[in-house]
C-alpha cells in the first residue's frame, strides 16, 4: 500500500538569491512534473508548506520560495548539499496544449511569475508552437524582480514587458500595474487569443478584468489559484471553495471555473 | 409584658422596633427549597403576620409583624418546614432551637449553572446538619465556582467549587478554544506548546472555563470533588475584610471538620463578656496567634494529597 | 442469519471476537460532560454487551476511530522518517444506520478523492461494522429525510429484545461463531425508523447564489464559531497537519495530523494575513451549503446523513435542520435579486 504522505529526499544543487527574503532552490527530483504543479516540501519538526516548480530541467527543479513563516524560514538556512523533504507533485498544472498556436499572454505578478516560469520557458525553446508570447510580468519595486537574468533571454524570444509599481526616478525601469498595459497589447484576433494570469489575489481579480474589457473571452483565461493547504491530495479540506478542490482540480483553472 | 429576649432570639425570633411585636426567621439551608413550603409561609404570614414576607440576605425567610403571644402558634406552623428541610431540632413544635450559627448562604449551584463545580445546596445542606444547632455566630457560604455568586469571601467560611480539568492529549485538537478562554475570562494559565496544551497549576484556579470552552472534551472534569476554602471574611463595623485563601483543592470530608474544629476551638477561647456572646472568630485568632487557630483546626484532618495550604494567612481590609 | 442471545451467550460471542478485535461501542462516560456531574455517551471500547447504551445517541460519533482526533503519522530524526505503527488487531464498530452511511462519505473523500490516505485505508480495511437498530428516532433525527434510515451493508445487526439481544449476520467467518453460542436461529429484520420529529426539505433549484443570500448574517453574531458542529458530526473529515519536536530531544519529532473545523479561527489563514470567510455567517455558509449542496454536485448525493448531532451540540441553539428550511426562501430570494 502506498504512503502519499511520507517525503522522500532531495537534495539542494544550487541557491539563486532574488531578493532578500525570494530564492530559488535548485533540487533533485526524477519523475515527470508540469510547470504550476506543487509540491510539499518539508522539514521535519517545522513542517510542510506547498510550493510552485518554477523551472523543470532534467532531474533538477526550480522552487523558488518565499521567506514567510515557520517553514520557509528553515529552508532558508539550507544550502547547497543540505536536504528537503518532499511529496508530490500534486495539482493539475499549465497544460501547454492549451496554448499551442495560439497568441498566448502571460501576466504575472510578484511571486506569481514562479508557477508560469516553465510555460514561458517552454514556448521560448519552442516558438514556432505559438504565433505570439507576450509576459507581462510586474513587481512592486526594481529590488523585487525575480528571474533578473531569465528576462534577458526570454526578450529574444518574446514580447516582454517588465514593470514596478514604484521605482527610484533613475531607474531605468518602466513603471506601471500590470493591468496598464493591457488594452495596448497588439494582438491580431483578441478573441481567439489567450491568456494566463497568475500573482496576488487582488491582481488576478483586476486582471482578469481588464482581459474581458479588452475582448478576451472567459473560456481563454487561465488563472492559478492559491489557498491554505494542509494535505495537497483533496484529504485536509482546507482549500475546497464550493465544490472544487484546489489541490486537486487546481490550481490551474479556466475562468469559467476559476472565477 | 416579660419576655425572654435571650430566649427569644435563641428561637429564631428578634426584637423589633415595634414594642410587643416580633418577627420570625426561617432558615433554608443552601437557599432551595421544595415549592411547597411557599403556601405553609404565606399561611404564617397572613395569620400571625402582617402578611408580607422578607427575604434575608441570608437566603431565608423573615415573617414581621407577629405578635410575642403568638410565638408557640408560629412555632406549631414552623413545624412541618423545620422538619420538610430537615433543620436539626431540640424540641419537636418549639421552633428553631438556635440562632447564633446562621443559615449556611449558597449561589444556585450545579443543580441550575453550568458553571457551577457541584451541588451546592447538597453541601449546605451537608454542613448545616453537621452543625446546627449551635449559639455560635458562624457564618458560612458556598459558591459553585470561582466567580463567587454567593460572595463567600465576606463569611467565616468560604467555599468555592473548584475542577481540576483532565486533560486528553489525544483528543485535543489545537483549536485554541481553551487557551483563549482561560485568558480571557480567568487567570490564564494555559499556554500553547508543541501543538498542545500545558497548564499551570500553580496558577489554576479550577473555574472550568477550559471543560466548558473545548469543543472535542479534551478537557473534562475531575472525578474528586475539589474546593477552595476561605477563611474569616467579615462584614461589621471594626475591621470589614474579605475572607483569605486557606486551603486550595480541599475535600468535603476536611471542610466539614475544619468547621466543626473551629467550634471546639471559638469555645474554649471566646472572650465570656463579650456582648451578646458574640465575637467574631478573627479577633480570637489575633488574640491566640494563628498557630494556634491552626493546631485546632486540623486536627484529625486528612488532606488529600493535591491540597494546597497556605500559611500563615494575613488579612487585610478595612481599619476604623 | 439470525440469532437470538442472552446476554451470556452474546457476552460468549464477545469476549471471543475480542481476541481479534477491538471492540467500539456507545459508551456511557461518567462525568464526561461538560457541566460537573454530568454523563456524555461517546464512543470507547467495551468489553461486554451491558456497556453498550442502546438508548441513547453519542454525543460525538464513531468516525474517531477511523480518524482519531489527533493522529500520529510518522516519527522523524533530521533526515529519517519511519512511519508510526497500525494497531495490531482490527476493530469492531457499533454504529447506528446514519452512521454507516456517514461512512460512504468517508471513504468518498480518504479512498477516492485523489489519492487513497494510507492511514484512513489501513483502518478501515480491519474494521467490521454491526447496525444498531433504531426503534425510535431520537431527538433531533431527521435521518428519513436525508434517506439514511435503513442500510443493509453491515457485517451484523444487534438490538436488545427482552432480556436479551437479536442479531442479523452477514459476515460469513462469524456464522459458526455465532450459531454456537445462540439460544436459537430465528429470522432479524433490524429495526429503522420511518418516522422523525424533525424534517428538512432541501430546495431543488438550490445553486451557489445562495451564499449570497442575507440569510447567513443572522449567525454572523449567533455563532461564536467553537466548531463543535464539526468536531461531532460523521461526515466531517478535515484536518491540518502539525510537526512537532519532542522537548526532551530536540532532534527527533513526528508528524502528525488532528480534526480541523471551518468554522473555527485559522481555518483559511494565508501567508500575509490573509483569510476567506472571516465572518460566522459565511462560515455557516460554506458548512452548510457543503452538507446539502456542494458536496452532491461533486459526488451526486448528500454529505449531510441526518443524524443531528450538531443540533444536540450547539451550545448557541443554532440548529442545522431549521437553517436548511429556510432554504427555500433562500432560493427564493436570490432567484428575485438575479431576475
Ligand atoms: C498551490 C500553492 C503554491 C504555492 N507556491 C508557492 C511558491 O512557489 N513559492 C512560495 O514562496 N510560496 C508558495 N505558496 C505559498 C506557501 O505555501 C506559503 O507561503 C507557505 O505555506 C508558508 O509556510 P510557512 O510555514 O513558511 O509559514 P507559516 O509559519 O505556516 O505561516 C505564515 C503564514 O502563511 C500562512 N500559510 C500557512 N500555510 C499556508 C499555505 N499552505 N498556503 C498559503 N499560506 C499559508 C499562515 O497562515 C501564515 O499566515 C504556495 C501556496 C500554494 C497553496
Ligand atoms: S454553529 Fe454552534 S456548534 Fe457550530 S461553530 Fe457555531 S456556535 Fe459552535
Ligand atoms: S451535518 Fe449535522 S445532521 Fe448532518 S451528518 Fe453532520 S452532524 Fe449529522
Ligand atoms: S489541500 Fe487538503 S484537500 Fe486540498
Amino acid at each position: 500500500m502506498h504512503n502519499e504522505y511520507m517525503p522522500y529526499l532531495s537534495e539542494i544543487k544550487e541557491v539563486i538569491k532574488h531578493t532578500d527574503i525570494e530564492y530559488t532552490f535548485r533540487i533533485t527530483y526524477e519523475g515527470a512534473v508540469k510547470p504550476g504543479q506543487f509540491f510539499e516540501v518539508s522539514i521535519p519538526k517545522y513542517g510542510e508548506a506547498p510550493i510552485s516548480v518554477s523551472g523543470i530541467n532534467n532531474g533538477i527543479i526550480d522552487l523558488t520560495i518565499r521567506r514567510v513563516g515557520k517553514v520557509t524560514n528553515e529552508v532558508f538556512e539550507r544550502y547547497v548539499g543540505d536536504k528537503l523533504f518532499l511529496r508530490g507533485p500534486y495539482g493539475n498544472g499549465f497544460d501547454v496544449e492549451n496554448y499551442k498556436n495560439k497568441e498566448l499572454v502571460i501576466v504575472a505578478g510578484g511571486t506569481g511569475l514562479s508557477p508560469v516560469r516553465g510555460v514561458v520557458e517552454y514556448f521560448s525553446e519552442h516558438p514556432q508552437e505559438v504565433k505570439k508570447l507576450i509576459l507581462i510580468a510586474g513587481f512592486k519595486t526594481p529590488k523585487d524582480i525575480l528571474f533578473l537574468e531569465d528576462f534577458e533571454r526570454w526578450n529574444k524570444k518574446a514580447e516582454v514587458i517588465l514593470t514596478v509599481d514604484q521605482a527610484e526616478e533613475d531607474s531605468t525601469y518602466q513603471v506601471g500595474l500590470v493591468t496598464e498595459y493591457i488594452p495596448k497589447l497588439s494582438l491580431k484576433n483578441v478573441e481567439e487569443a489567450v491568456a494566463v494570469v497568475v500573482g496576488p489575489p487582488a491582481m488576478m481579480r483586476f486582471t482578469t478584468q481588464k482581459l474581458l474589457k479588452t475582448g478576451f473571452l472567459e473560456q481563454n483565461i487561465w488563472i492559478s489559484q492559491e489557498r491554505k493547504m494542509s494535505c495537497g491530495i483533496g484529504k485536509c479540506g482546507h482549500c475546497k471553495v464550493n465544490d472544487t478542490y484546489i489541490c486537486l482540480d487546481g490550481p490551474v483553472f479556466n475562468f469559467t471555473k476559476g472565477r | 409584658m416579660d419576655i425572654n429576649t435571650k430566649l427569644l432570639k435563641k428561637n429564631a425570633f428578634r426584637v423589633t422596633k415595634k414594642r410587643g411585636m416580633t418577627a420570625s426567621r426561617v432558615r433554608v439551608p443552601g437557599g432551595h427549597l421544595e415549592a411547597i413550603y411557599l403556601p405553609l409561609l404565606q399561611n404564617i404570614a397572613e395569620t400571625y403576620g402582617n402578611g408580607t414576607v422578607h427575604i434575608t440576605s441570608r437566603q431565608g425567610f423573615e415573617i414581621p409583624g407577629i405578635a410575642f403571644e403568638n410565638m408557640p402558634q408560629v412555632n406549631e406552623l414552623l413545624q412541618p418546614i423545620i422538619e420538610g428541610l430537615d433543620i436539626n431540632q431540640q424540641v419537636p413544635g418549639k421552633g428553631y432551637s438556635a440562632a447564633g450559627t446562621r443559615n449556611v448562604v449558597a449561589c444556585i449551584g450545579n443543580r441550575v449553572c453550568p458553571y457551577a463545580c457541584y451541588d451546592t445546596t447538597g453541601f449546605a445542606q451537608r454542613i448545616e446538619k453537621a452543625i446546627f444547632p449551635n449559639d455560635l455566630h458562624f457564618k458560612i457560604a458556598l459558591t459553585g465556582c470561582p466567580n463567587d455568586c454567593a460572595k463567600v469571601r465576606m463569611h467565616d467560611f468560604g467555599i468555592m467549587g473548584m475542577t481540576e480539568p483532565q486533560y486528553n492529549i489525544d483528543r485535543c485538537v489545537n483549536c485554541g478554544a481553551c487557551v483563549k478562554v482561560c485568558k480571557k475570562k480567568s487567570v490564564g494559565a494555559l499556554q500553547e506548546v508543541n501543538y498542545k496544551v500545558k497548564r499551570n497549576a500553580d496558577k489554576c484556579i479550577g473555574c472550568g472555563e477550559c471543560v466548558l470552552a473545548c469543543p472535542t472534551r479534551a478537557w473534562t472534569r475531575g472525578k474528586q470533588k475539589l474546593y477552595r476554602f476561605t477563611l474569616f471574611g467579615r462584614t461589621g463595623k471594626k475591621n470589614p475584610r474579605l475572607g483569605e485563601d486557606f486551603i486550595k483543592w480541599v475535600d468535603e470530608d476536611s471542610i466539614i471538620k475544619i468547621i466543626l474544629n473551629t467550634y471546639d476551638y471559638v469555645d474554649s477561647y471566646i472572650d465570656p463578656a463579650a456582648p451578646g456572646g458574640k465575637e467574631h472568630i478573627g479577633y480570637i485568632v489575633d488574640r491566640t496567634g494563628f498557630e494556634e487557630f491552626l493546631t485546632w483546626a486540623m486536627k484529625d484532618v486528612q488532606l488529600p494529597e493535591i491540597a494546597e495550604v497556605y500559611t500563615p494567612i494575613y488579612w487585610k481590609g478595612v481599619k476604623y | 442469519m439470525g440469532f437470538y442471545f442472552t446476554k451470556d451467550g452474546m457476552n460468549a460471542v464477545l469476549k471471543r471476537l475480542m481476541d481479534e478485535y477491538l471492540v467500539y461501542a456507545p459508551i456511557r462516560m461518567i462525568g464526561g460532560g461538560a457541566f460537573s456531574d454530568t454523563n456524555s455517551v461517546r464512543y470507547g471500547q467495551i468489553s461486554k454487551i451491558s456497556d453498550i447504551i442502546f438508548n441513547q445517541k453519542s454525543e460525538y460519533s464513531f468516525k474517531e476511530i477511523l480518524l482519531p482526533l489527533s493522529q500520529t503519522l510518522f516519527f522523524f530524526t533530521e533526515d529519517q522518517v519511519k512511519e508510526a505503527e497500525a494497531p495490531k488487531k482490527g476493530a469492531i464498530i457499533f454504529l447506528r444506520s446514519c452512521d454507516l452511511h456517514a461512512v460512504k462519505r468517508l471513504d468518498e473523500i480518504y479512498l477516492r478523492n485523489g489519492f487513497e490516505d494510507y492511514y484512513y485505508k489501513r483502518l478501515r480495511e480491519n474494521v467490521k461494522f454491526i447496525l444498531l437498530g433504531c426503534q425510535n428516532p431520537f431527538e433531533n433525527c431527521f435521518c428519513v429525510d436525508m434517506q439514511t434510515n435503513t442500510i443493509d451493508t453491515y457485517d451484523a445487526s444487534i438490538e436488545q429484545a427482552g432480556d436479551g439481544y437479536v442479531m442479523d449476520n452477514h459476515c460469513n467467518a462469524w456464522e459458526s461463531l455465532l450459531s454456537s453460542h445462540c439460544l436459537n436461529q430465528q429470522d432479524v429484520q433490524p429495526s429503522h425508523v420511518t418516522e422523525t420529529g424533525v424534517h428538512v426539505k432541501i430546495p431543488d433549484g438550490l445553486s451557489i447564489d445562495a451564499a449570497n443570500s442575507k440569510m447567513w448574517d443572522e449567525y454572523d453574531d449567533r455563532c461564536i464559531n467553537c466548531g463543535r458542529c464539526n468536531f461531532v458530526c460523521p461526515t466531517c473529515t478535515c484536518f491540518t497537519m502539525q510537526d512537532i519536536f519532542y522537548t526532551d530531544n530536540g532532534k527527533v519529532g513526528e508528524r502528525r495530523r488532528v480534526a480541523a473545523s471551518c468554522m473555527v479561527d485559522g481555518y483559511t489563514d494565508v501567508a500575509g494575513g490573509g483569510s476567506y470567510r472571516k465572518k460566522n455567517g459565511q462560515r455557516m455558509r460554506f458548512r452548510v451549503l457543503h452538507k446539502v449542496y456542494d458536496y452532491k454536485e461533486r459526488f451526486g448525493y448528500h454529505m449531510c446523513v441526518g443524524c443531528g448531532r450538531c443540533d444536540d451540540i450547539c451550545p448557541e441553539y443554532i440548529s442545522f435542520s431549521h437553517c436548511i428550511n429556510k432554504l427555500e426562501s433562500v432560493v427564493k430570494e436570490v432567484g428575485d435579486n438575479n431576475a
